[in-house]
């Protein structure tokens, strides 16, 4: 064997054995992301196709995990540009702080405690399956895989101030959409009537 | 409502709050807002509501996910076509 084949044959024991291993946790974010078998598919194989053809690009010893997210969260994008919508809400402290506020007044409405009466499995399923671009990608690195705001910040090439005020957004318009959610089951109702009672 | 001995105030407790249920702050700030928490009942609540609200979420993660055999199979097919020879 010659010594450049050679050096191509090491390469990909190495993709082997460093990215080929994480096709579980690719599939379960581009699941996240997709939220549909059928395209979480499309996905991943896109991502390791893109992500051999550029392995010469991984730097060893890196995280391998977060580098493979890095391209199924462009791969994502890419396949949902047509009917992704644009968002104007962007970064800054002051967006994140109003937004917490806002979340804050919530709460004091009582909405905390109707959250905690209602199943919200299901219903945060379908608020997820509804979030839109940039949040869904800052909501589900960051609080379903547990990945910190660097991290966050590194896969989805932002700014950690960035990847701070999309998560805070996020997770307002998730408790947003829980709250539609739990005024459709009928709870604001009874929450109303408990205004002032023991509870308080 | 209880009466607040701050190290830090309400506002800005209630500002850290989401950093402080990622666990993103400095260690000192992290015992700051802890402190504020243990003696503010207004702000409290604030930090349970979160926290039940990220566990909640913490559950939607799809934890026994695993790649179809299929999809295994393809992602190898479309490598190898792509040169891979492992």
């Amino acid at each position: 064997m010659t010594a450049p084949a050679n050096a191509a044959r090491e390469d990909d024991l190495r993709f082997e054995a460093e990215a080929l291993p994480y096709i579980d946790d690719v599939y379960r974010f581009a699941l996240s992301l997709t939220r549909d078998a059928a395209d979480a598919d499309d996905v991943v194989q896109e991502t390791f196709l893109r992500a051999y053809r550029s392995w010469h690009t991984f730097q060893p010893g890196s995280d391998a995990r977060r580098w493979l997210f890095t391209i199924t969260r462009n791969v994502f994008l890419r396949s949902r540009e047509r009917e992704r919508r644009h968002v104007d809400i962007e970064d800054g402290d002051l967006e994140a702080l109003s937004s917490f506020a806002a979340a804050t007044d919530q709460e004091r409405d009582g909405s905390d405690r109707i959250l905690s009466r209602i199943d919200l499995g299901p219903a945060l399923q379908r608020a997820l399956n509804e979030l839109d671009e940039p949040f869904k990608s800052a909501v589900v690195l960051v609080d379903l895989e547990d990945q910190s705001y660097e991290a966050a910040s590194e896969i989805l090439g932002v700014p950690i101030g960035t990847v701070r005020s999309r998560l805070f957004r996020g997770r307002r318009i998730l408790q947003e959409k829980l709250m539609t959610y739990a005024r459709d089951a009928g709870f604001t109702t009874a929450q109303r009537g408990q205004r002032g009672s023991k509870d308080d | 409502m209880t009466e607040c001995n701050r190290d830090i105030d309400c506002r800005s407790a209630v500002q850290k709050l989401w950093d402080y249920l990622d666990e993103e702050l400095t260690p000192d700030r992290m015992d700051e807002v802890r402190r504020h928490l243990e003696r503010c009942g207004d702000c409290l609540p604030h930090h349970e509501y979160g926290r039940v609200f990220l566990a909640a979420l913490a559950t939607a993660r799809q934890t026994d996910a695993r790649a179809p055999d299929a999809l295994r199979r393809r992602v190898m097919d479309s490598l190898r076509a792509a040169g891979f020879n492992a």
